[in-house]
């Protein structure tokens, strides 16, 4: 759609041909980029289809449509589109119970299907005190709504969560990822793949809101692991306005995006911290954000330096795909493993970038003679056979290492299969409010603690 | 504590709750450019992007189009990222492929 836009701001007439289920999204991000107006043309052929005769039927069936759009006279809506009505919601939207409350704001798609907290002014003035930015302020505009982040609206989602003030600074360093190119948002974030928001926190702060690095990290118990990767989706729904089966077109849907937050065991691993990998320093704490769509977990092969890389290469990548991102949750005992042999995170990922392969006849790449490839690829199809070792990750910087988890053999990798080219994910760092202290005096206490049975 | 203070309610016991639901700055809106008369004798562009099922789906609309108007060019532009073109090192190529076409058809694969 966006290219199409690029087309007619340069003076040409367009259209776009989309599968018919996805007429409504394409309308959306038209309309979300100021043009209305384009020409979308549905049809029938099943979405990446490599049926010829199924194509042949569906663009029979389209071509008056995609004549007539390139040629019908414009209308004089399509020549000067009516402005639509900027919608003001009130601010206290609605007064009721916690019942009424929770069914109002789920009728409204403001929901992810769980109950909320009730965001009263009480309750998000108490969640602004986790910032020093004033409650107006504009960390960005989230696409494709171009919805207003503001602080305020980040506090009220993040009371909907059920999150802690002390989350606010890493909210709001959460959405500055979000709105960072680099995190492709505008791509995973509503991708037919879906994709989840990963959220990687490091630094003292781990400490602070007690987000678990260690045994179940990624299970739920923990209000921050929860509630944190919770709010964000929340604020990826209302201020970016990604509506599923509108906006967010993932085909299966990814629980993950439910939360998917964890914290790097930076005191148990033998290698520099993520943050540092990225140009922060160990004292300052970072959120970084990428989007997997599997999440693949491993009993390792055997527990020596052999045991775990074999494990890793030979099932980094479960969708066989070439590219993409891989991030590999290593276990403290596994890492030191391989500390104890040499092994640093840069040279596991030129180990892994090296070794990861799949036979050339199991990618769609042979299977469809390098139809629907085009460039480069196709000499894949045209110069191997069937058996040769095809590299999957040629990238080792594609390649991510942290350390978390607990006792036990297994390790986990979260994939991210093909979306850009040299996948790219962001680091941002984490900026306190000056009585940071005292607020996490404050709600230090709030963490569970299970008796004995 | 915290906690209770969030959950307070008014004096009739019901919460008075704000809207999650972000402002919007009014969009600037542009229409489309005119359409062309007839495909005969232009020169239509074939935007293909990433995704596989796209350049099938091109093939079988060129080889229709040349069926029925056997005058007419067409040119192809592959583009194979998954991002906006003007944000794209290929930013370049695409503004000289443009000026050469009539008009353009897009296909998304999906």
């Amino acid at each position: 759609m966006y290219d199409a836009i690029a087309e007619e701001k340069r003076n040409k007439p367009a259209v776009v041909l989309v599968n018919e289920s996805f007429a409504m999204d394409a309308e959306s991000a038209a309309s979300n980029q100021g043009m209305p107006g384009i020409r979308i043309i549905p049809q029938s052929v099943p979405c990446e289809c490599s049926v010829p005769e199924e194509i042949e039927v569906g663009i029979s069936a389209a071509m008056d449509d995609i004549v007539a759009g390139l040629t019908r006279p414009l209308t004089k809506e399509e020549k000067s589109p009516k402005p639509k009505e900027v919608e003001k919601t009130p601010k206290i939207i609605f007064r009721g119970g916690l019942e009424e409350v929770n069914q109002f704001y789920y009728k409204r798609g403001w929901t992810d299907g769980l109950p909320i907290i009730p965001p009263t002014e009480e309750s998000v003035t108490e969640m602004l005190t986790g910032t020093e930015l004033p409650a107006d302020h504009i960390v960005g505009k989230i696409i494709p709504r171009s919805g207003k982040a503001t602080v305020e609206k980040i506090a009220i989602n993040a009371v909907m969560a059920g999150a802690l003030p002390t989350a606010m600074p890493l909210l709001i360093a959460g959405v500055e990822a979000i709105l960072d190119p680099y995190s492709a948002f505008g791509t995973y974030g509503v991708s037919t793949g879906s994709w989840a928001p990963f959220w990687i926190v490091n630094g003292p702060l781990r400490h602070d809101l007690n987000i678990n690095s260690g045994s179940g990290a990624l299970s739920p118990g923990d209000i921050a692991n929860a509630t944190i990767g919770r709010a964000l989706g929340l604020i990826i729904k209302n201020i970016g306005g990604i509506r599923k089966g509108i906006e967010d077109m993932g085909v299966l849907g990814n629980p993950g995006k439910y939360t998917l937050v964890i914290a790097e065991n930076e005191e148990d691993s033998p290698w520099d911290p993520l943050q540092v990998e990225r140009g922060f320093k160990k004292g300052d704490s970072t959120i970084t954000l990428f989007f997997p769509q599997t999440f693949n977990q491993m009993l390792a092969y055997g527990t020596d330096a052999r045991g775990i890389l074999s494990t890793v290469v030979y099932n980094a990548n479960p969708c066989q795909t070439i590219g993409g991102f891989n991030c590999f949750i290593i276990i403290p005992s596994h890492a030191k493993a391989l500390a104890k042999k040499g092994w640093g995170k840069q040279e596991i990922k030129a180990f892994i970038s090296e070794n990861t392969t799949a036979p050339f006849y199991r990618l769609r790449q042979y299977l469809y003679g390098g139809r629907g490839i085009i460039g480069k690829d196709s000499s894949l199809s045209l110069a191997l056979n069937p058996m040769d070792p095809i590299r999957l990750i040629q990238n080792p910087d594609n390649v991510m290492i942290i350390v978390a988890g607990g006792p036990g053999a297994f390790m986990a990798s979260l994939h991210s299969a093909g979306g850009l080219p040299g996948n790219s994910y962001v680091t941002k760092k984490i900026k306190l409010p000056p009585d940071w202290d005292n607020l996490v005096e404050k709600y230090r206490d709030i963490k569970p603690t299970y008796i004995r049975y | 504590m915290g906690r209770s203070h969030q959950m307070k309610t008014n004096s009739n016991g019901h919460y008075d709750a704000l809207s999650p639901w972000a402002d919007v700055d009014p969009v600037s809106l542009r229409g489309i450019s005119p359409r062309i008369a007839n495909l005969v004798g232009k020169k239509i562009g074939l935007f293909c992007n990433f995704k596989p099922g796209a350049k099938p789906i091109l093939s079988v609309v060129e080889a229709k189009l040349k069926e029925k108007y056997p005058s007419i060019q067409t040119s192809n532009f592959v583009f194979l990222h998954n991002i906006c073109i003007d944000d794209s090192e290929e930013k370049a190529n695409f503004d000289q492929w443009i000026k050469e076409v009539d008009t353009v058809i897009n296909a998304v694969g999906d």
